[in-house]
């Protein structure tokens, strides 16, 4: 293995010592190959920066060579050694009065002539590298007046536009917000997979290291002390050791490398990469992705249901959606959000949700603007305009994610997103056939027959694609058919004459309810009222609302979602949802007549249920001090003796415990099993007393401040609180006796439970419409 | 290159008319008035008026391409040491390489008119040059042990008051005619420059700009500091020894001709690179020689009009004009680096 890589390294050194004025380190050898990140990690004063600088022949070495591309680089032309190598170094240079395209521009300087005039070729260079790095916005500013953050990525672009086989970086995230610093590491990374550049850098951070590193060297005590990959470097003890922490209280610096558990959870994903040999990590999984001709052509569910029939055929399985568009987000294990449909894939596959199977979620916050959640971790509000601009420098997170989960899996079933022919919206596409290309997968294109058009459907998409793009789908599946399939055989026929493609199946309509995977849904159109009536307030900016989605397996039970105050009617229970917006949507409340709405059916002795956003809406008052909302603070509807301060800290946790000691209708369901997660901003606690409060007697807080009740009106931060067994159809059956009603609830049952079943149901029915083995062999699968 | 193409253009034809209006007032005034006309007929070789031929032939054209020979040259001197120490407020006369000049020109005057040899403009230029680089010796010495530009910037003044010293010393013993002279050059002045010097005193400015030009890029690239030129393929060592040597012949030469002319050195780079608003050599390198000459042609001109027919040292009115610049430059650095 060794003697084989030895003729690919492009840098390496021979027994080198190096040092200033004395020795610091000798006997260093090192092997960096092209494409590969080497990482230095050690303390403040090991040595990393005197090696990084003899490495780049700053410092001469006190013994041994340092060879670059097998040259012995101390005898090397300076102009031939920059054509190979560049820096990134810490020392904080200021020119004045220059651009940071002249800046970026110097790294042209070995190719250009003898007055440095760039070329058309050195111009487009330049270009890449100012985008690559992001800096393009900042390109004709002058590099003493911007940001030390976008400073270094511009730095960062020079020593990219030198267009070096190695590139050498010395803390290139010190300093830095994490933003800059993601930016850094993406950009490194793309440089280093995409370009087959060799990096050897130097970072404080250890999880980044971590994530992002071929090889760890760490550096301490005088010496070379651990080299290997990160899993092998990383390891707590060592860690702790070489950072002269053994002893100490490690709390504040959160869960790291330093702590056993964490470092097991990353190597345990790495694994699978390492023991298959370095080379293969890129190609490691066979995919199929899923693509449909419109939103809600049912691309989740195939995916789903493919999901299912390879872990049957005992395959190892993830799914993958670059972006989700969503308002339901699920909180994985980690505290990290991530889109529901992705978690149901995930379940399908039998495995647990990582976030890594959705590394993009957008949660949409008003018509233009999105919050953008990259990795689980919310980065911000983006404009439309700005996530369209801002996205292409996702593409390495989303590579990542998809190379760290191709490493876990046999097979990954990607999901693209609404259409591959926005042909408006194409560029810098992140989500179909651009998504495609980058992870060379054959494309399924789905159509919706149930609504109509389905020649157009996918012709007409076929038909908009890009040559290169249309040779990527290798099949067509015709989704929700309703009636004979004996008598679409013409239509079978003339799809696959007119579109040149084959039709991989016809797939009746099955009628199954999975998790929704954006409010793109048809559950708002409910209208007629069943025996047990639910009313959901439709907020502007309703989120979570598959929290209801358990009641709407009863035949005898309608939940309505309303949005004006005649639509309340007399409902047997109102619930508030989560809303993205509490202020935002308490407002559109009053201006609609629905709090009024609301505060008599409950002071009538109705019960009404907050959940989140909702609960929040139900107390006193609400006040934002940070202006994380609208920054005032607005009354609430009063009905909870509670308030709530907007932060701009989000809670994010999976929850499992008990329902408090409810009194009023409710009040039999204390105690029951629940869980489900939190994610909100803000905190709510007990309003002192308010005089306008008067039944203080029946008021009821959870110990553990995730919800309040008095009276009939309940209030929890808890999503999926009915999802448990036993508890939607304990609640319907209380209601129901206190209304002298009798409903059967027999049908509803927990998410979880049910769920197992219809993944089956689904895959069975799959199975029997889709041609599997034509989908094995487009993936390159030889079944035997 | 990247930068504002039309304001480095408008700012070149600005100097350029300034420079030509500053010549014909040049022209036309002294302590002799020529009318307009007769400049022009003088100039075209029509004019029957010896006196006033001579006059502009033999002492106002000379001195005023002397002035802007060496303004340009004092400029660029200063735009090349601050590019090397990475710091504006450095100049010749800062870092006492005109003082140094200065003490090696009094010795050999001295030693030489005593001796009954008469010094020749070349001797003078070398034996500057000599001086120059020996301050500037001194001054590398120290900036090879401190990376204090302010340390440097004070070590370059304490080099200017020991030659000053010692040039006092000298002074002291010589005869009452040298002193007289010595006082009037080491003044600084433009008077009394004949033609053979102006020719001289071209090529060699000429021969210095040339280099300079063909140094841009690696002086381009040297912005963003030693290492990183370095690493792009700078030479950085032979990039260091040009530098010094053409800044400092660049002064020397300054200094043998007109004795020190302070504050041009480093006032105009930076007023210069102000105007046209990018640091680029390829534009700071033409343009800081020609502001040179504008500023230091229009110093002249003030220096002998303002008190007429008595004429103030050149380096009076350098130093009142362009101190509030570096004092104005400094204050305004701190501002942006903080």
């Amino acid at each position: 293995m060794r003697t084989d890589m030895q003729q690919d390294r492009i840098l390496h050194t021979d027994d080198l010592t190096i040092g200033y004025d004395s020795d610091l380190i000798s006997g260093i050898g090192l092997d960096v190959m092209p494409g590969r990140i080497v990482t230095l990690i050690g303390p403040n004063g090991s040595g990393k920066s005197t090696l990084l600088k003899t490495l780049t022949g700053q410092l001469e070495a006190h013994g041994g060579c340092v060879y670059l591309d097998g040259r012995d680089m101390s005898g090397m032309n300076a102009l031939d050694k920059a054509q190979n190598m560049s820096i990134l170094m810490t020392s904080s240079v200021r020119p004045r009065m220059m651009t940071c395209r002249e800046v970026v521009a110097m790294g042209r300087y070995p190719y250009t002539g003898r007055f440095g005039k760039l070329k058309e070729s050195d111009e487009k260079a330049v270009d890449h590298a100012l985008d690559l790095t992001g800096s393009r916005e900042v390109a004709d500013r002058f590099f003493d007046r911007i940001s030390d953050g976008q400073r270094q990525r511009v730095m960062l672009a020079r020593a990219i536009c030198q267009q070096p086989r190695v590139l050498i970086l010395d803390e290139p995230t010190s300093y830095l917000d994490i933003r800059y610093r993601l930016d850094i590491l993406n950009t490194i990374r793309t440089i280093a997979n995409r370009d087959n550049v060799a990096v050897v850098m130097s970072l404080h951070e250890l999880e980044p290291a971590m994530r992002i590193s071929d090889t760890v060297i760490a550096v301490g005590e005088g010496r070379i002390l651990r080299t290997g990959t990160p899993q092998e470097v990383f390891e707590e003890s060592f860690i702790r050791r070489l950072y002269g922490i053994e002893d100490r209280d490690i709390s504040l610096l959160g869960p790291g490398p330093w702590m056993e558990k964490a470092a097991d959870i990353e190597a345990g994903i790495e694994t699978g990469n390492v023991t298959d040999g370095p080379d293969t990590h890129r190609t490691g999984a066979k995919a199929i992705m899923i693509q449909g001709t419109m939103s809600g052509a049912g691309k989740s569910m195939i995916a789903a249901g493919l999901c299912r029939i390879f872990t049957q055929d005992g395959y190892s399985v993830a799914p993958f959606k670059s972006q989700n568009m969503a308002l339901n987000s699920y909180v994985t294990g980690e505290g990290l959000e991530m889109g529901r449909a992705q978690v149901m894939q995930a379940r399908c596959c039998k495995r647990e949700p990582l976030v890594c199977m959705n590394p993009v979620l957008l949660k949409p916050t008003d018509d233009q603007g999105s919050q953008v959640i990259v990795n689980g971790i919310p980065l911000g509000n983006m404009r439309a305009a700005e996530y369209f601009r801002y996205k292409q420098q996702l593409i390495p997170e989303i590579m990542a994610a998809y190379e760290k989960l191709s490493g876990m899996a046999d097979i990954i079933v990607i999901e693209g997103a609404g259409s591959p022919a926005e042909i408006n919206l194409k560029k810098n596409d992140i989500v179909n056939m651009g998504l495609a290309r980058m992870t060379d997968a054959p494309v399924l294109l789905v159509g919706d027959i149930d609504r109509g058009g389905v020649f157009a459907q996918l012709i007409g998409t076929l038909d908009l694609l890009e040559p290169d793009e249309r040779a990527r789908v290798k099949g067509l599946i015709v989704n929700k058919f309703r009636g004979d399939i004996g008598l679409f055989e013409d239509g079978v026929r003339i799809l696959e004459e007119k579109g040149h493609k084959p039709v991989t199946g016809v797939v009746p309509y099955l009628d199954i309810r999975l998790e929704d995977e954006d409010s793109l849904s048809d559950r708002f159109s409910v209208r007629g009222k069943k025996a047990f009536d639910i009313c959901v307030i439709r907020f502007p900016r309703i989120s979570n609302f598959t929290d209801m989605d358990v009641f709407g397996q009863a035949p005898d039970i309608s939940v309505r979602y309303v949005d004006e105050p005649d639509g309340v009617g007399d409902p047997d229970v109102i619930i508030l949802p989560g809303t993205k917006n509490t202020g935002g949507d308490l407002e559109w409340m009053r201006q609609q007549g629905l709090d009024d709405a609301v505060i008599s059916y409950a002071r009538a002795g109705g019960v009404v249920i907050g959940i989140c956003g909702g609960y929040q809406m139900l107390g006193m008052r609400i006040s934002d001090p940070e202006g994380v909302e609208s920054g005032v603070t607005s009354p609430g509807l009063g009905l909870l003796p509670v308030e709530t301060v907007m932060a701009r800290e989000k809670t994010r946790t999976l929850y499992t415990g008990h329902i408090p000691a409810w009194k009023g209708v409710l009040e039999d369901m204390s105690g029951m099993q629940v869980t489900g997660y939190e994610i909100h901003n803000g905190i709510t606690t007990p309003a002192g007393t308010d005089p306008n409060y008067t039944d203080a007697e029946a008021c009821v807080y959870a110990p553990d401040g995730t919800g309040c009740s008095s009276g009939n009106v309940y209030g929890t931060y808890i999503h999926g609180i009915f999802d448990e067994e036993g508890v939607a159809p304990r609640l319907v059956s209380l209601i129901a006796a206190h209304k002298g009603k009798d409903i059967d609830v027999s049908l509803m049952r927990g998410h979880f439970d049910e769920s197992e079943a219809m993944y089956d149901k689904l895959a069975a029915h799959l199975r029997e419409c889709l041609d599997m083995d034509a989908i094995y062999e487009m993936m390159g699968i030889v079944r035997s | 290159m990247i930068m504002d193409r039309k304001r480095v253009t408008i700012v070149f034809i600005l100097m350029l008319v300034c420079l030509v209006l500053l010549v014909w007032i040049n022209a036309v005034t002294g302590s002799v008035s020529i009318p307009p006309g007769d400049v022009i007929s003088v100039v075209l070789g029509r004019s029957s008026d010896e006196m006033w031929t001579n006059i502009i032939m033999n002492i106002r054209l000379p001195r005023m391409i002397a002035a802007i020979v060496l303004g340009g040259c004092l400029a660029l001197s200063g735009y090349l040491l601050q590019t090397f120490f990475d710091n504006p407020i450095v100049g010749p006369f800062v870092l006492g390489i005109s003082s140094g000049a200065k003490l090696t020109v009094a010795l050999t005057l001295i030693f030489l008119l005593s001796k009954g040899h008469n010094i020749g403009s070349f001797g003078m230029i070398v034996s500057a040059f000599a001086g120059a680089m020996m301050a500037m010796g001194f001054v590398l010495l120290i900036s090879s042990k401190t990376r204090s530009m302010s340390l440097l910037v004070i070590c370059g003044i304490m080099i200017g008051y020991i030659c000053s010293a010692i040039t006092d010393f000298v002074v002291t013993f010589a005869d009452d005619s040298n002193i007289v002279n010595l006082h009037n050059w080491s003044m600084g002045s433009l008077n009394g420059i004949n033609m053979t010097q102006v020719t001289i005193m071209s090529v060699l400015a000429l021969v210095c700009l040339a280099c300079a030009v063909c140094m841009s890029k690696p002086i381009s690239a040297y912005r963003l500091g030693q290492a990183y030129a370095a690493s792009m393929g700078v030479n950085i060592r032979l990039l260091k020894v040009m530098l010094i040597v053409i800044s400092s012949l660049l002064a020397a030469s300054v200094t043998a001709f007109a004795g020190p002319i302070s504050f041009v050195g480093i006032a105009v780079p930076h007023l210069v690179g102000n105007t046209v608003r990018t640091s680029s050599p390829a534009v700071m390198i033409p343009s800081c020689f020609l502001g040179g000459a504008v500023v230091t042609l229009m110093c002249d001109c003030i220096s002998r009009s303002i008190f007429a027919p008595t004429e103030v040292s050149i380096s009076s009115v350098t130093a009142v004009l362009l101190v509030p610049v570096v004092i104005r430059m400094m204050l305004g650095r701190r501002k942006n680096a903080d």
